[in-house]
């Protein structure tokens, strides 16, 4: 399967932005690869890899590395609960299981329906707002179990295409 | 150069030194996982920690990160360091499983010996630990990603020291996994040194996988025969087979690695190939008999025809002491020889390319790596000296420029320039890179008028060679005419064989080539031939050709080559590792490699899958083989000759007493022969036959060795540059039948401009040894279906 013309159009431009560095764009043309097939599969990698003259494996080194860089398929909605010191202090430990058990997934995993992955992230930099957590881009703070129940309600309601961290 | 008090001791370091290796100056061995000589510091393990009492520093740190500086007063034993190292092994052992007693690394691990050095023996966490999916790395290297404590030496060693980037870190912090991003074979040449490096069970040895504990080997300092840099090893023996070789550290030489040629292809000294017994006429015999037969032989040729008729050849892949008993044995009867090399005009190479070196010009692979510009002439690093690649990557590392000018694609693990140019523009290149004043943009195109895609590249390297301080050559011996006599150039040259240096130093000036005895059977002048641990096939075809026209031929070896099948007398020898013996490298640096075990028929053979024979009456099998300057001796001695007691000291200028474990320089290098011609463009169309090297299986032994022979590509490859390929109607992948005298040989066409125009590059083995210089389309055809 070849990568749509506007794709391949996006990812020359962020190497061509960085000409004889190529490797600086690594993390760009893999936000790229990922906001096109929703996660970077093998595919993906091996596409980068050619683009960048890097091998796979540095390449692999760097989206393993990274939080907001999926080598799995994730949901719709990949939800970044805060697992730092400031969010344990406001209980966030109660938020995290309260959201596993609601959506019946364990760290990490993905809903059946597809629409929310759980990762722990440490640490979103938004304490001053803790507990919090990030989705698609997005902060959602001073989190409570209602607030949880709410933002869940709202986003499987929403038919806004997701926004993903670029 | 700092002072400081290391456990109540003064030590004066280099500037520089980090406290942990001014420590092992003075026999103190931090505890240390991540730091390495020849790696540097990480900080990642955390296990050097010591105390500082007094000096800039103070309070705990980690010795590997702090430079020795004055003033320092440094506590190994201080309770607060102790008890902190001890912690931090427990941590690493927290996720560490509890295999050692099936893991091979178990006896010689830096791990459990820090561990229980570390004084932690009670597992206190009781949560679960960390597992890993382990992946295939090919066929050297074992993956056992569990044991792993994350102290990076493996990803460092691969990515900053070598340069491959095909293996390395994923994933983040406790999950943190070394590997590649999927199942397959190292690509590094240099992979078998993780094994050597890993300092757990993570990274293990794979050919020596159920042989052997290490402690049970029978281990000896030996030097690696498979190139001409002479490479310190460590051969280990079991069960009558050496089953294994490690790097062994030589400063000067390799520093603390050794390459994947020269630690997996030893499997010829064990093969079941191998000849061991004696034999007369081609039927088996017993050693006394044959000597007896070859006495007699020899004899009666002399009797027949005279002393002259009597010819003797050796080769660079035998000691020093082989080599001197030939020379001794040939006087005493007044035979020829012995003959070394293909024609005259190999050996006036080496041995001039031995003569430049004189004057202090010589340098050492571990100069190399400190170099600020190398100029490979007619050599390619990878293939034709691996662990030169490795220094000249130190030297790029350190900001050298580096440039290969050579006719065969040539790959290296660092920035360099290739100049592929045939044989006979190298002079003319050399010449651009050489002189003490940079070449100008009209020198450089009247030097090379048909290469204007090679000018860019010249014009910035000129400059960079004339403004080096410490520049090297590195060449081969047909170019050594082109040695600058600009002092500033230091000399590197890279020989044929092991032992190429010792058999120049060892040759008469006058003696006769292989070429010569050829010519000498086929007039009817030799009648008899002693041939010692040299292949005819591979050393020069005509020779080979010319072996039926003897009367008698005797051979002395212990591969299995096609002129022990030839031959009508025939001696087993014993190999490095059974006789030891000395080797002088291509820096005319002789070095010692110690006996490591005794010749024997392996046991895992003897037993032929059982239990070995219970007869403890009887004699071992395989356990005929002499050293060949032995069998020299005994052959002397059955014709009633006089051999000379000679010692290669009359050869070296070093005697075998004076030897030093790091090896010493010849100290008599040939005095000024003339110096090759330089290569020369082949008469009328053709191009130029170059041949290349393979990292396995094309050097002598490597041929023999099965663990080598299945690395070796599958297809013999031929290749041109896309003008010669097109000029010849030929196309890149094309399937070519190649005339080599009255034999055909399949291979494969690879159409490269990393090809030197007007040269043609095939695989250097023995079967395509019989190619003419230069070759055209009569020779390289398209295979019909």
């Amino acid at each position: 399967m070849s990568l749509p013309d506007a794709v391949v159009a996006e990812i020359d431009g962020v190497i061509a932005a960085v000409e004889h560095h190529k490797r600086e764009a690594a993390v760009d043309v893999m936000y790229a690869l990922q906001r096109h097939y929703g996660y970077l599969c093998d595919e993906a990698m091996h596409y980068a890899s050619k683009a960048l003259d890097m091998t796979t494996l540095e390449l692999e080194s760097l989206a393993t590395f990274y939080d907001y860089l999926y080598r799995r398929p994730v949901g719709r909605y990949v939800i970044h609960v805060c697992d730092s010191v400031v969010c344990w202090m406001f209980h966030q430990d109660s938020i995290f299981d309260y959201l596993c058990r609601k959506l019946g997934v364990p760290p990490g995993g993905t809903t059946e329906d597809g629409m929310f992955t759980v990762l722990p992230a440490a640490c979103i930099g938004n304490c001053h707002n803790a507990p919090s957590m990030l989705i698609n881009g997005r902060f959602y703070d001073r989190l409570t179990a209602e607030r949880i129940d709410a933002v869940l309600a709202e986003l499987r309601q929403s038919a806004e295409e997701p926004v993903r961290c670029k | 150069m700092p002072d400081l008090i290391i456990d109540g001791r003064p030590v004066r370091v280099p500037k520089g030194t980090p406290v942990i290796a001014a420590a092992e100056s003075l026999g103190i061995v931090i505890p240390r996982f991540c730091w390495h000589p020849a790696l540097g510091a990480a900080g990642a393990c955390r296990m050097c920690a010591v105390m500082f009492l007094d000096g800039p520093v103070k309070g705990l740190e980690m010795s590997c990160m702090v430079p020795a500086a004055d003033g320092m007063v440094v506590e190994t034993f201080h309770p607060e360091a102790v008890t902190f190292r001890r912690r931090v092994v427990e941590l690493l052992m927290a996720n560490h499983p509890h295999d050692c007693p099936v893991c091979d690394e178990g006896g010689h691990c830096l791990l459990q010996d820090e561990t229980i050095s570390g004084g932690h023996a009670l597992r206190r966490f009781p949560g679960r630990k960390r597992t890993y999916l382990d992946q295939d790395l090919g066929p050297f290297i074992q993956h056992e990603m569990n044991r792993c404590i994350h102290c990076y030496r493996c990803a460092r060693f691969y990515q900053e020291y070598c340069g491959y980037l095909d293996f390395g870190p994923m994933q983040n912090a406790n999950r943190v996994y070394f590997g590649r991003f999927a199942s397959g074979p190292l690509e590094s040449p240099f992979s078998g040194n993780l094994a050597d490096i890993c300092p757990t069970g993570t990274l293990t040895d794979k050919p020596g996988r159920y042989k052997s504990r290490r402690w049970d080997c029978q281990r000896a300092p030996s030097v690696c025969p498979h190139c001409s840099l002479g490479c310190a090893t460590v051969a280990l023996s079991r069960y009558r087979e050496v089953v294994r070789v490690e790097a062994r550290e030589n400063p000067a030489v390799n520093g603390h690695f050794i390459c994947d040629r020269g630690r997996y292809s030893f499997g010829y000294a064990a093969s079941a190939e191998r000849p061991r017994q004696a034999r007369a006429d081609g039927v088996p015999t017993s050693m006394s008999t044959a000597l007896a037969l070859a006495g007699t032989r020899l004899g009666g040729v002399v009797e027949a025809f005279g002393p002259e008729a009597v010819a003797v050849v050796g080769s660079a892949r035998s000691s020093l002491e082989t080599q001197t008993a030939l020379t001794a044995l040939a006087r005493a009867g007044g035979w020829r020889g012995p003959a070394f090399f293909a024609d005259r005009t190999e050996q006036q190479a080496v041995a001039a390319a031995l003569a430049a070196l004189a004057g202090g010009r010589a340098r050492s692979l571990a100069e190399i790596g400190q170099a600020d510009a190398v100029l490979c002439l007619g050599v390619s690093p990878l293939h034709d000296a691996p662990m030169l690649a490795l220094s000249l990557r130190q030297a790029a590392r350190a900001g050298a420029v580096v440039a290969v000018a050579d006719p065969r694609p040539a790959t290296l693990p660092l920035p360099f320039t290739h100049l592929p140019l045939a044989p006979d523009k190298l002079p003319g290149a050399a010449a651009l890179l050489t002189g003490a004043e940079a070449a100008d943009a009209a020198a450089i195109q009247r030097a090379l008028p048909l290469s204007p895609e090679l000018w860019p590249a010249l014009e910035r390297l000129a400059p960079a060679f004339a403004a080096a301080g410490n520049p090297v050559l590195v060449f081969a011996p047909a170019l050594a005419a082109q040695a600058p006599a600009d002092a500033r150039f230091g000399l590197f040259p890279v020989l044929c064989g092991p032992n190429a240096a010792g058999a120049a130093l060892v040759a008469d000036a006058d003696a006769p080539a292989c070429d010569d005895l050829a010519r000498a059977i086929e007039a009817g002048e030799v009648k008899g031939l002693v041939l010692a641990e040299a292949d005819a096939a591979a050393l020069s075809p005509r020779l080979a050709a010319a072996l039926p026209g003897l009367e008698t031929l005797v051979v002395l070896d212990h591969l299995p080559t096609p002129s022990f099948a030839a031959a009508k007398v025939f001696l087993p020898t014993q190999t490095l590792f059974e006789s030891g013996g000395t080797l002088c490298n291509n820096e005319a640096r002789l070095q010692y490699a110690a006996p490591v075990a005794p010749p024997g028929e392996p046991v895992s053979r003897d037993g032929r899958g059982g239990h070995p024979p219970r007869d403890y009456a009887r004699k071992l099998p395989g356990t005929d083989p002499l050293p060949a300057a032995a069998l020299c001796a005994v052959l002397a001695l059955e014709m009633g000759l006089d051999m000379p007691a000679l010692s290669f000291a009359a050869f070296t200028g070093v005697g075998p007493e004076d030897v030093a474990p790091e090896g010493t320089r010849a100290t008599r290098l040939p005095a000024a022969p003339t110096a090759p011609a330089p290569p020369s463009a082949p008469p009328g169309q053709g191009l130029v036959v170059v041949r290349d090297d393979a990292l396995f299986a094309t050097d002598a032994y490597g041929r023999y060795a099965p663990l080598a022979r299945a690395q070796a590509p599958a297809a013999s490859v031929v290749r041109l540059h896309p003008d010669d390929a097109a000029g010849l109607g030929l196309a890149d992948g094309e399937a070519l039948t190649v005339t080599v005298g009255d034999r055909r040989i399949e291979a494969t066409l690879a159409v490269s401009a990393a090809v030197a125009r007007g040269a043609a590059v095939v695989p250097r083995l023995p079967g395509w040894a019989g190619l003419p210089a230069a070759i055209g389309p009569e020779t390289l055809r398209r295979r019909q279906p």
